[in-house]
């Protein structure tokens, strides 16, 4: 018995390699945590941001000296203009707009502001005040009251005009707002063979609309949030009241509410404030040009997040199916719907694992694959002095080269690029012996496979991943593969996005969602709104 | 907000677990070890035999832990037998968790490293398997659930295919004559078989956490039939396709099998590399919940957090994996295991369920 014991003593580099066992994870848990405690400033943990103090010289009514303070203000603002002039024919009271040039629309301001405050008569009905007076007599859709100057002037940036007359405290602001209109073409990245031709464009108010124009329902609700700190711009929040999860429009909101940023210059700001992890490799909030798009999200039970200036809407929350579902998978038949999806999963898997395959099936196990297959690639690959890793890697990072140097050149000279790039090279690297012809076909196909990925966003985490899993064949061959696929599926299992598995119908088996998943089902078979939502109403009306 | 991650599963995902807990190393070796003892082509009788014991034994655990919702083995056991038979049984069970965990981990390094990886040491494998296990185990049961949800239907679909093809050179002779010695070498078989359907033993610690406890024996009942339906084809088809002595003379019968015909034209021409593939994460999902289940265990019982537990245990496995000197003092480990395991799970539980009933008619 003792020497049995003594026998099975594991030797010392053992206990080495034990310590390390348990401390390496335990180490990067910890250094993971901190990491992730530091990117969610603005998370679950952060402090709401406090409130801005909104102080400022008040309008007293007094013309001359409410003129005398904007004067003082617009001095270093060159392109604010100031005119004075009379209310009515002659009835001596004294006005003034101030405007932003560009900003405002001067034809407006001439016929519904000077022309009608001129031209009015002011002596009639002189029991009535004067605001209300001149109120009456602006044809201005938009109005409202300012009390200090501070606040007139950011409104009068934004493309509000200000009114101040003598004898009225405060100033009205009129909405002459001049819009740089946009065609609202059909975006091209996100192009469909059948569908609306159709897509947001930079303003908000042109954005709601066409989420409005998809039907009449009146609770399709639009909120509006200010976001940014020096730079602050409209953030709209648009949901189906009676359908999205009342717990997940309440976190949009404090999320919204939580950002803490100078300025928001495109939606992809808020997309990493609000964000569930900052680690993952994959976008956890979908962004899309296409309000096609939007609305099936929103009548799913998804919110919506919409930034003025900006043609890219957010939307919450987002699974992994999403990013490989398009809308003419609605659009055209089922079947031919359900084929193009299951396609899509296909290159997936394709452009994650294919040259990871090749690696460890060269490698490490050439016997696994046919003998022919076999002998042809070590045929052509006896002049290649690299190892599998190297050889793929060469012209892995090659690919990745050209298509980002492709996205910087001039149109007229990306498909040149292309030729010279992909058949030359490729060509010539054959011919020279650094990778074999069968490994530019499996990185072809490769590439061609991540193209075929509906959404640019999960296409570039699955172009991270596929390096990863590279140099974990390179290094354990198949049983490389399998771990990292675990280790993958293990991170999407945790994954959440505001509150919903991320992995979606995958996991917890939510059978009536799968209709709409790796199939997609007839439409008349789709009943249900997906569980995973929680959806105020899971029955689709009609 | 954290509306999901309340920790709780369904009904589903136990009996996904069960599955993926019992779907073990006993795949490959099942046939082997079954015909070994049987000696007669009835091993399919010795398996089916096997799942009902474990049925048996798996509702008793399951009524056991349904009677105490919300609370794990380690938890209740101190109020059924006291602080100290109670504290001593759970750490059994902590030790038994930890000694199969080590056992799974070490046959998995040497089917890899044998048929997939040669050359590559065993710990370099060892410790790539366990860290990712541990990436799984540090975010609790949730995770781990839906992950095995992942894992069960990759391997149904593969295990299907392979299993299909391997028809192939399946003769229904081999199988014959159906107990042509009479039942008792089929008894004989029985012990082998029914250690295969280790696992329902998970029902004292993850009927804590489903959401409707009663439905735990519907768990065993379901989870062990679909793995005994696993374990059914393989042996079948193993001794089919292999012949009894054929069977009996290879250590991994299963791999031996696939590898036993190619098929020309197909993309792959072996199969025993997807076979290989389901088999790694069958492991993998039984390391995980046996490491999680070691680590939970030792929590409850002295109230502390949970993973550092899980963290520490690392080591320990790794060690007790790597303490075989070569397959056969592996294969030795995992019967020595098993005999415990059938004390440790068979009895225990039901002297436990006794003295739990018994209590109840005191106070009432």
């Amino acid at each position: 018995m003792l020497k049995w014991i003594i026998a099975h003593i594991p030797s010392w580099y053992l206990f080495l390699q034990a310590a390390a066992v348990g401390l390496v994870p335990y180490g990067v848990s910890r250094i993971g945590a901190k990491l992730n405690a530091m990117a969610m400033f603005s998370q679950p943990n952060g402090k709401p941001r406090p409130p801005e103090e909104e102080a400022g010289d008040p309008l007293t009514g007094n013309f001359d000296d409410d003129l005398a303070v904007f004067e003082q203000w617009i001095e270093n603002y060159a392109d604010v203009g100031i005119r004075n002039f009379e209310l009515g024919v002659d009835s001596g009271i004294k006005a003034a707009v101030i405007y932003a040039e560009g900003l405002s629309d001067r034809t407006v301001i001439d016929r519904q502001v000077l022309q009608a405050l001129m031209n009015a008569d002011f002596e009639a009905s002189p029991d009535v005040p004067l605001a209300e007076r001149v109120l009456r007599r602006l044809p201005v859709l938009k109005t409202m009251e300012c009390g200090n100057v501070r606040q007139a002037m950011g409104q009068v940036l934004i493309g509000w005009a200000a009114l101040i007359v003598d004898g009225v405290q405060g100033a009205f602001m009129l909405g002459v707002f001049k819009g740089v209109p946009r065609q609202m073409d059909e975006p091209e990245s996100e192009g469909l063979i059948r569908g609306a031709r159709v897509g947001f464009n930079e303003n908000l108010h042109d954005n709601t609309a066409i989420l409005r124009r998809f039907g009449e329902n009146q609770s399709l609700f639009i909120l509006k949030m200010k976001v940014g700190r020096r730079a602050k711009r409209n953030v709209a929040i648009a949901y189906i009241e009676d359908v999205a999860d009342p717990a997940i429009v309440e976190e949009v909101k404090k999320r919204l509410s939580r950002i803490d940023l100078d300025s928001v210059p495109e939606s992809g700001y808020i997309e990493q404030m609000i964000e569930d992890s900052s680690l993952s490799p994959f976008p956890q909030i979908q962004s899309t040009e296409r309000p096609d798009r939007v609305f099936g999200a929103l009548m799913e039970g998804r919110v919506a997040v919409l930034l003025a200036g900006t043609p890219f809407a957010l939307i919450v929350p987002a699974t992994l199916s999403m990013f490989l579902q398009s809308p003419e998978d609605y659009f055209e038949r089922w079947l031919p719907g359900t084929m193009f999806r299951l396609l899509r999963f296909f290159a997936l898997m394709v452009s994650l694992l294919a040259p990871s395959l090749y690696i460890s099936f060269i490698s490490f196990h050439p016997g696994l694959i046919p003998t022919k297959l076999t002998m042809s690639i070590i045929g052509s690959r006896v002049n290649v002095p690299f190892t599998a890793l190297v050889e793929a890697l060469i012209l892995e990072v090659s690919i990745e080269l050209l298509r980002e140097a492709g996205l910087r050149l001039p149109k007229p000279i990306g498909p040149a690029m292309g030729i010279v790039g992909g058949l030359v090279i490729g060509e010539a690297a054959v011919q020279a012996g650094i990778v074999s012809p069968i490994l530019v076909i499996v990185i072809a196909v490769t590439a061609i496979s991540s193209f075929a990925i509906p959404h640019y966003n999960i296409g570039l985490s699955f172009r991270m991943l596929r390096f990863v899993s590279m140099f974990c064949a390179g290094v354990f061959g198949l049983f490389g593969v399998i771990m990292f696929f675990l280790a993958l599926c293990i991170h999407l299992v945790n994954l959440r996005s505001f509150g919903v598995p991320y992995a979606g119908p995958l996991v917890s088996y939510q059978f009536e969602d799968w209709k709409d998943f790796l199939v997609r089902a007839p439409l008349a078979a789709m009943k249900r709104r997906p569980q995973m939502l929680k959806p105020k109403q899971p029955i689709r009306k009609g | 907000m954290n509306t999901g991650s309340n920790n709780q599963i369904s009904t589903q995902q136990a009996i996904v677990i069960l599955i993926n807990y019992i779907l073990a190393a006993g795949i490959l070796t099942l046939p082997r070890t079954s015909a070994e003892q049987v000696g007669t082509p009835d091993v399919w009788l010795a398996v089916l035999i096997g799942g009902g014991i474990a049925i048996a034994a798996g509702s008793v655990m399951a009524r056991l832990s349904a009677r105490y919702p919300g609370q794990t083995f380690f938890q209740y056991s101190s109020v059924i037998a006291g602080r100290w038979i109670g504290g001593i049984v759970s750490l059994a069970m902590i030790v038994y968790f930890i000694s199969i965990s080590a056992f799974e981990v070490r046959t998995m390094a040497e089917v890899t490293c044998f048929f997939l990886l040669e050359g590559t040491p065993n710990w370099a494998i060892v410790i790539a398997f366990m860290w990712v296990g541990i990436y799984l185990v540090s975010g609790g049961i949730d995770p781990i659930a839906r992950l095995f949800e992942i894992i069960l239907p990759i391997t149904i679909i593969i295990f299907a295919i392979v299993t299909l093809l391997s028809m192939r050179i399946f003769d229904f002779e081999r199988l014959r004559p159906v107990l042509g010695l009479g039942f008792s070498p089929v008894l004989k078989g029985v012990k082998t078989t029914t250690l295969a359907f280790l696992g329902p033993e998970i029902m004292l610690i993850i009927t804590a956490f489903m959401k409707r406890p009663p439905a735990a024996i519907k768990v065993v009942v379901g989870g062990v039939s679909i793995a005994a339906a696993f374990y059914l084809a393989t042996v079948i088809l193993v001794i089919g396709g292999l012949s009894l002595d054929g069977a009996r003379a290879s250590t991994w019968p299963t791999i031996d099998l696939i590898r036993s015909f190619e098929l020309k034209g197909l993309l792959l021409e072996r199969f025993d590399s997807l076979l290989l593939t389901i088999w790694i994460m069958q492991i993998f999902s039984t390391f995980t919940i046996t490491l999680y289940a070691a680590a939970k265990g030792a929590s409850d019982l002295f109230k502390r957090e949970f993973k550092p537990f899980a963290y520490c245990f690392l080591p320990i496995i790794f060690l007790c994996a790597m303490l075989p000197k070569n397959i056969n003092e592996t294969f030795q480990l995992g019967d020595t295991i098993g005999d415990i395991a059938l004390y440790l799970f068979g009895v225990v539980p039901l002297l436990f369920l006794v003295l739990s009933l018994l209590r109840r008619r005191k106070k009432g």
